[in-house]
């Protein structure tokens, strides 16, 4: 877990990484989300029959695909570029075990797309592929005239 | 050439979804950046691809980049004398 806050700025509501189990930068990395029942969304969505958000996965996904970049992008932050052909083919509930996989496809000029799948106790349920922007370090923000 | 300059508008419009666009709509000297096709940085990573899959022609970095995608007549230049380079 200190390790996964070394890596990435994410942080507690939104930190949606809570394990990396097979980790090969710029070629693929597996981490986990646990789903649990006290995460915030679950109070709207919905009241009696708690859903995982789909673009809560696809937010699972990006932050998995930080720990693809062989340093840590706490002070040059990855923004989400795109999302193409995301699918969602069934829901996450509290209690499951979300594995996140996550390959590179392509990049160029800061650029890089990956491929990314949301396994639900063996079955597929999410995939998309996500291009994310890598931002420049983290200066001092300057005051605006 | 002519021919090459053809696919690679084609494959331009396919690519980049440019829908109801034919190849006779590009102008072959027009920047495809900025002006001109208006192309933005996400659809560059996207032509990369296309070049690479449809032409067999890899575009090592953003200087390779941005001399090729000055212009469809760049382009075409770039994919011709890539495959002249490998045969």
């Amino acid at each position: 877990m200190k390790a996964i806050r070394a890596q990435i700025p994410h942080r507690h509501p939104f930190l949606l990484v809570d394990r990396v189990v097979e980790r090969e930068p710029g070629v693929r990395v597996l981490a986990e989300k646990l789903v649990s029942v006290n995460e915030p969304w679950f109070q709207g969505h919905f009241p009696e029959r708690p859903i995982v958000p789909g673009v809560l996965m696809l937010e699972m996904l990006a932050q998995a695909a930080a720990f693809l970049e062989p340093e840590p992008i706490t002070d040059r932050p990855i923004f989400l570029a795109q999302v193409v052909d995301a699918r969602f083919k069934a829901p996450a509930f509290p209690g499951d075990r979300l594995e996140l996989e996550v390959r590179p496809e392509a990049s160029f000029g800061g650029l890089s797309r990956i491929q990314g799948t949301v396994i639900c106790d063996g079955r597929t349920i999410c995939t998309a592929r996500l291009l994310l922007a890598k931002g420049a370090p983290e200066a001092k923000q300057e005051p605006r005239p | 050439m002519a021919d090459l300059k053809r696919q690679v508008k084609e494959m331009i419009i396919q690519r980049l979804k440019l829908e109801g666009m034919t190849p006779e709509e590009i102008d072959d000297q027009a920047p495809l950046f900025g002006e001109g096709l208006g192309l933005d940085s996400i659809d560059a990573l996207e032509l990369v691809l296309g070049v690479e899959q449809a032409f067999g022609v890899k575009i090592e970095d953003e200087a390779a980049g941005l001399k090729a995608f000055r212009s469809v007549d760049a382009l075409t230049d770039f994919i011709a004398e890539s495959q002249a380079g490998s045969r």
